[in-house]
């Protein structure tokens, strides 16, 4: 299983904290989150990614606590027992 | 002179006068307004040795330009002084209604100077300027003080105070303004209270001319178009605000916790902003002007503490919270609500109070001394400590010292979290390697928000950086350093630069100043303040050997997370800053950098 976890404003949207989906074999993260759209009812893909289908300026997407932003990004892999943490664009100071 | 009214208010304490000035035109000018312009008057008017509880140094509240318009979140003043906690140059932000109350009356700048025999407050309605009794004043919190100075003077008045904390000078007493926004660090409000001034209440009906207005209203139309197509200033900081930070920075393992001898904190989800929004949130709230609304209104209602305020932050979450080691949101919300009652600094508290928590830990100050057991995450210790703290009571007298001189006095200064003297806020710089380096450098010690690099190193805007790598932090700090300089000396809230940048800024104080501002003129104009604050510091004896971190930060690796084992890397990146500034290998602005900034 790939545990999901929302955060800020997706929580809110969702209400839920949590997802978890079967792992699929070489799935990147962005399939990940087609997929996580695909079952659940309310939209929020558009919190996450612009028109052209890439992140958002601000998007955070962890997997196992490390940013994708730094590994392959939304080629990145998910793997079986991953737990992948979804933050749209938020800021504080 | 448009977007600047050309007056200040001269408020001499000791004699009881007021008298308006013209305002320097040159000095307007090169250095702006707000955190510059106050800055420049105060190094001329200062002798950088002053004592600064002392009658001798003076306390400065500088609108920009851009304060009190409608171009975008406007609504933002700063308070100049020497700070009594750090030594450095001060200058704290603070928004709400009373910045733009004060150009509404006419003024860009307040210069208060002297000591009053007895306590005083400022009233202004217009050209109508007086200094009246506060004795009668002294010793309420924030609310009772504006509501006794509304009934008094002005139902509409706005009002900026300290409250007890600042009356018995507390080292970090803030100055509050409309009850729940602070002039929050470095100690402004122990100045003001050593001046015995209580408050400033203003009530302007005027307006601010601005010196072309289609120019302004064209740049104010773009920017609220940036601002609403960004997803941060329209959806993320409306619908949480700063505290859904707490989860991020606990996520990526640099959340400080237990006074940063760990990074990530089991408690985090309990003080969240995301647990906040469930449970205290009533709604969010705006500065005059803003379009983003990251203002927090809570109530404690249901929980086993009572009273309404605003916050907490996200700061606040952490310094209450997990540098405590609490996870009681009640308790982290009342401590944030006694903070503001009395005058506190959120962040210094909390640092001070997860100090004297490992302080007991070690067995270095007793039971006895405290008055009660201590240890991190005890959440009503947080809360009686912060309480005593403000009405000067018991172990709070020693708490109203700040961490460096509380650990200094048990002989363990190593456990003060704090660079200068000013305690961290909540990130910690082993993990954040842009911020080791912009706590290290900043002109008020350990700030977060003087170069905010968790923009581009966390959050990755606007565009994103490595955290862990030193390349290049430099030349980032520099720009976000000089940039912030000149948003802060603008009157503008800096949270629009997660969707404005240098050109935004250009059109809009061109237009207000018709002056022609360039990017590259205001970014220069931003390296201008930075160096003058720098120069103050060194002739105030704070010498370059201070641009570092504490111990732990630089030697204990995380303990655990996804940074295990990171180390802050200073030493790979303090050279490059100093020469990305143009200041000797030793930290020192040189002669040549001086004069091409006009300053020598």
């Amino acid at each position: 299983m790939v545990q999901i976890q929302f955060y800020s404003l997706l929580r809110l949207l969702l209400k839920q904290e949590k997802l978890e989906l079967p792992a699929v074999e070489n799935e990147t993260v962005g399939q990940l989150l087609d997929r996580a759209q695909q079952s659940i009812d309310t939209p929020f893909l558009d919190k996450m990614l612009d028109c052209d289908g890439q992140l958002h300026a601000g998007t955070i997407i962890l997997i196992n606590r490390y940013n994708i932003r730094h590994l392959d990004m939304l080629d990145s892999k998910v793997s079986d027992g991953d737990v992948v943490a979804f933050f749209p664009p938020g800021a504080g100071g | 002179m448009k977007g600047w009214h050309g007056k200040l208010l001269r408020v001499d304490l000791s004699a009881g006068t007021c008298n308006v000035e013209a305002l320097n035109e040159e000095w307007a000018e090169k250095f702006l307004g707000g955190r510059g312009l106050g800055t420049k008057y105060f190094v001329e008017e200062v002798d950088p040795g002053v004592d600064p509880l002392s009658a001798e140094n003076k306390l400065i509240m500088a609108a920009g330009p851009l304060t009190g318009t409608y171009g975008a979140a406007n609504g933002r003043y700063m308070v100049i002084t020497k700070s009594p906690l750090s030594g450095t140059m001060a200058c704290s932000n603070s928004g709400g209604e009373f910045p733009s109350q004060l150009r509404y009356a006419g003024y860009d700048m307040i210069i208060f100077e002297g000591k009053s025999e007895h306590p005083v407050y400022l009233q202004i309605h217009n050209d109508q300027v007086q200094l009246v009794g506060a004795m009668h004043l002294w010793g309420k919190t924030s609310r009772e003080t504006e509501a006794a100075i509304k009934a008094e003077f002005h139902g509409d008045a706005k009002v900026a105070c300290i409250a007890p904390g600042g009356e018995s000078q507390v080292l970090f007493a803030n100055i509050i303004n409309e009850e729940h926004r602070a002039a929050g660090r470095s100690g402004v409000g122990a100045v003001m209270g050593s001046k015995n001034l209580k408050a400033v209440a203003v009530r302007g009906t005027g307006s601010v001319k601005v010196a072309d207005a289609k120019a302004f209203r064209d740049a104010a139309m773009g920017a609220y178009g940036l601002l609403k197509q960004n997803p941060v200033t329209s959806q993320g900081l409306p619908a949480l605000g700063t505290p859904v930070l707490v989860n991020v920075m606990n996520q990526f393992g640099a959340l400080p916790t237990n006074n940063f001898k760990q990074s990530t904190f089991d408690g985090a989800e309990a003080i969240s902003g995301e647990t906040l929004a469930s449970t205290y949130l009533r709604r969010n709230k705006g500065c005059l002007g803003c379009a983003i609304g990251c203002g927090r209104v809570t109530s404690l209602k249901g929980s086993r503490f009572d009273g309404v305020g605003e916050g907490p932050e996200y700061e606040t979450l952490w310094s209450l919270g997990a540098t405590c080691g609490v996870d009681d949101l009640a308790a982290v919300t009342k401590a944030n609500y006694i903070c503001n009652e009395y005058g506190l600094d959120t962040i210094t508290m909390g640092g001070t109070i997860a100090c004297a928590m490992e302080l007991a830990e070690k067995g270095l100050v007793t039971e006895e001394e405290i008055g009660m057991p201590l240890s991190f995450g005890d959440a009503d210790a947080l809360v009686k400590l912060t309480e005593l703290t403000g009405k000067g009571e018991g172990f709070g007298k020693k708490l109203a010292l700040g961490s460096y001189r509380l650990a200094e006095s048990y002989g363990a200064p190593e456990l003060s979290m704090s660079v200068k003297k000013l305690e961290f806020p909540a990130y910690d710089p082993r993990g954040v390697q842009g911020m080791a380096l912009e706590y290290a450098t900043s002109n008020r010690g350990a700030c977060h928000v003087r170069g905010y690099l968790i923009s581009p190193e966390i959050l990755g805007l606007p565009e994103k950086t490595n955290p862990q790598e030193t390349e290049g932090k430099a030349t980032w700090l520099k720009i976000f350093q000089d940039f912030t300089a000149v948003v802060d000396s603008s009157g503008t809230c800096l949270f629009t630069t997660f969707a404005l940048g240098v050109p935004e800024f250009a059109a809009f104080c061109s237009a207000a100043t018709g002056l022609g501002y360039s990017d590259e003129v205001l970014l220069e104009l931003g390296d201008r303040i930075y160096n003058l604050e720098r120069v103050f510091n060194l002739k105030a004896g704070v010498d370059p050997a201070q641009d570092t971190l504490p111990k732990r930060l630089l030697e204990e690796g995380i303990p655990d997370g996804p940074l295990k084992g990171e180390v802050a890397r200073l030493d790979e990146m303090l050279p490059a800053y100093y020469q990305e500034r143009g200041w000797s290998a030793g930290g020192v602005p040189t002669d040549e950098k001086l004069q091409a900034l006009g300053l020598a």
